[in-house]
């Protein structure tokens, strides 16, 4: 490997390339999923109401007046109480931004459950905002105005993971929310719930209430907490597109390392065979052909972690980090996976007959 | 340039493994390109389809069509702007859509217009509208009634148009009092009096944004259709990031290509002395590497081609992959220019064999 920097550099910046397309995928996918559905997966309520017609997404479901005295009424319901989610541009840190307010009844389910610092609201015009847009002016103590000329929402909190459809998110009561959908149009005749936030009565399960409201209350379609995140629209789309490109990723890798070694196992075939025949045992040659994949796929781990590390510092308004133990993990896999594809030229080396360097006949492998 | 091809006749293996990979890659290629093709065409065919030269939103609404209002004398101003030639009504209502002899909803996006998109005709009367094709898949067919949203409103398709998505749901065309109707009776937290749409869609000549912005005091943000095309939620962050695994992948198809093709040349550099020696100059050599680069990047186009269209036809529908013929071409240039490159790696080492190996020791 010495000797021939430029072969096996080459191979390993190739693998390193493919290391680092799977690594940043993962981060994106993780990223994005996480970004589009926080809010929703980090509030109190335990189950979630939609209109049936919203097709379990948030920002399509409506709440007809009379559904949540319905909801309330099934047995095992413990508390039942509006949620509300829209985006409105808003001046935050000087600037106009997109940000969702989730408007929820104060001390009731729907409330952000990740605080880190600050309090949950206590009135009108006070929020909770996410963790990760803290510097562009949603740090505690900073005035969010909706705009046009709306409510100034005082950040009171900041809270972990709670961003939704890749936007900041304030949680605040529910008349704040419906005062700033007044804002955003005059015409409102009136301002609904998006959802119905529900905790389960004790000793009943969120499964058992979602039966029991889908059961009893028509036009609604109660999820669990994970269901809803797990339905949620881009989410399932997201989840399945990436997964078959990071399929893809990792059959390449080991087919890109397994025929390296297949070709510089042909080459090697004469030297190979000749260190046979002076009596090197098979298992010695297998052995430094693992070494070199092993080498290889470590030093193109490396070479994909730094290239991860830079490529995240573009992606981090995901909320991506830069996380060690998912590198680790992704580059054993496809170590292992490399080791397997290399079996092949390790059957090569296995077959070489030893005599053939005696004979002049050639080499074959 | 017989002989390389008649290497690659005759020792087809020596190729396989690269042809096999390269294929892989090339799939993966087509793959990323067709899910940004579906995800962009499917999100902004309603956009892309409208016959003006700018699209007027409310300021503060930041480009999206379900936060801006237009008022009616914002309308009246914006018709006064000189160089103003037409200026119809547009709004959006994404609903719920129950398609008869169906149990599961689809997706629309009723759309309210005046002026008509391509391919839509002139607005219907109350109640009646034209689809975007991608219901079809839902069941819908012409002469039915769709009910849209929880209010159940009922929308007769009376046709069909083809690439008019908007958010990746099928667009229901109707008019404007008919989209006010939908929009008042399943969103009343988003209610419209009889003078207001979301955005205006004008014709004219000359700086219309420019002239309509300045014309409405700010109250307006006016922008060109690629603009507006580019401003839907998503679609530029989509783009943008497709196009960097996109490039990354063709980074790596250069260096396996020139991986290979380096390794192949180094197997060859007795050969190559030979040939030297008796008259073949360096560049007739390289042409031959470059010659046998670009076959199996043919071939690996054509394979992948083939695995990417399978996996399109299985795929479920809420895969968005769309692969257009722009895709194809593009994908083709991309990966033989990798092939080319790839292939100039071994360049040096063609050139530095010296005709004389052939006659010593031979390698």
């Amino acid at each position: 490997m010495r000797r021939a920097k430029a072969r096996f550099g080459l191979l390993a910046g190739a693998v390193g390339l493919l290391i680092f397309l799977i690594l940043f995928q993962q981060a994106l996918l993780g990223g994005l999923v996480s970004q589009f559905i926080g809010a929703l997966e980090h509030q109190s309520g335990e189950v979630l109401v939609y209109n049936d017609q919203a097709r379990k997404n948030l920002e399509g479901s409506v709440i007809l007046p009379g559904i949540l005295e319905q909801v309330q009424a099934v047995p095992t319901v413990g508390e039942a109480s509006p949620l509300g989610e829209s985006t409105f541009t808003v001046t935050a840190g000087g600037k106009e931004r997109d940000t969702v307010l989730f408007g929820y009844v104060l001390g009731k389910p729907g409330a952000p459950t990740t605080l880190i610092q600050g309090r949950l609201p206590q009135g009108a015009n006070e929020g909770v905002a996410s963790e990760k847009d803290r510097a562009d002016g949603y740090d505690i103590g900073d005035v969010v105005q909706i705009q046009p000329d709306g409510v100034k929402i005082t950040v009171v909190g900041v809270a972990r993971d709670i961003n939704y459809s890749v936007n900041p998110v304030l949680f605040v009561d529910f008349p704040t929310f419906e005062a700033a959908k007044r804002v955003r149009n005059p015409d409102a005749t009136e301002i609904l719930a998006s959802a119905i936030a529900v905790t389960p009565k004790a000793g009943s399960s969120p499964s058992a209430v979602v039966a029991d409201i889908n059961a009893a209350v028509k036009g609604v379609q109660a999820l669990t907490r994970q269901q809803a995140v797990d339905g949620s629209p881009g989410v399932s789309s997201v989840k399945s597109s990436f997964a078959i490109i990071l399929l893809l990723f990792y059959l390449v890798v080991p087919l890109v390392t397994g025929l390296f070694f297949l070709i510089v196992t042909f080459q090697k075939a004469s030297a190979l065979t000749l260190l046979r025949a002076i009596g090197a045992p098979a298992s010695a040659l297998v052995r430094a052909l693992l070494v070199q994949v092993v080498v290889i796929m470590v030093a193109g781990s490396i070479i994909a972690f730094g290239l991860y590390a830079g490529a995240i510092q573009g992606v981090k308004n995901l909320g991506v980090h830069v996380e060690v133990m998912p590198a680790v993990i992704t580059s054993l896999v496809v170590l292992v996976l490399a080791l397997i594809t290399s079996l092949v030229a390790v059957r090569r080396v296995l077959r070489l007959d030893p005599l053939s360097a005696t004979t002049g006949g050639g080499v074959h492998v | 340039m017989k002989l390389p091809l008649r290497e690659l006749r005759r020792q087809p293996n020596r190729f396989v493994v690269a042809v096999v990979v390269l294929s892989f890659l090339a799939t993966l290629l087509l793959f990323l390109g067709g899910l940004l093709d579906g995800l962009y065409l499917g999100s902004t065919g309603a956009i892309r389809a409208q016959q003006g030269d700018a699209i007027v939103y409310s300021a503060s609404a930041r480009d999206s069509f379900l936060r801006s209002r237009i008022t009616g004398d914002v309308r009246t101003t914006v018709e006064h702007v000189e160089g103003v030639t037409e200026v119809g009504g547009l709004g959006f209502t994404l609903l719920g859509a129950k398609v008869p002899g169906t149990s599961d909803l689809a997706d629309v996006a009723v759309a309210g217009y005046e002026i008509p998109p391509k391919g839509v005709p002139a607005p219907q009367a109350d109640g009646k509208g034209v689809a975007d094709d991608r219901l079809q898949d839902f069941g819908a067919k012409v002469g039915d009634t769709i009910l849209v949203g929880p209010s159940a409103s009922p929308i007769v398709i009376t046709g069909f148009v083809h690439d008019t998505g908007y958010l990746l749901q099928s667009t229901v065309w109707v008019n404007l009092s008919t989209w006010r109707a939908v929009q008042n009776a399943n969103r009343p937290d988003a209610a419209v009096h009889d003078d207001v749409v979301q955005a205006l869609v004008v014709k004219g000549a000359g700086d219309l944004p420019k002239a309509i912005d300045a014309a409405t005091a700010g109250a307006t943000k006016t922008l060109t259709n690629d603009q507006a095309v580019l401003s839907l939620p998503g679609v530029k962050q989509q783009r943008d990031t497709f196009n960097q695994i996109i490039y990354t992948t063709m980074a790596v198809v250069l260096a396996v290509v020139g991986l290979f093709f380096s390794l192949l040349t180094l197997e060859r550099l007795g050969l190559y002395g030979v040939l030297k020696a008796i008259g073949a100059s360096s560049r007739r050599l390289f042409m031959g590497v470059l010659v046998q680069a670009l076959v199996i990047a043919i071939i690996a186009f054509v394979i992948g081609s083939v695995l990417a269209s399978i996996a399109a036809a299985l795929l479920p529908a809420s895969v968005p992959l769309q692969l257009v013929p722009s895709r194809f071409v593009s994908t083709f240039i991309g990966l033989v220019l990798a092939a080319a490159f790839g292939s100039a790696v071994s360049l040096r080492r063609v050139t530095r064999v010296d005709p004389a190996s052939a006659i010593g020791t031979g390698s």
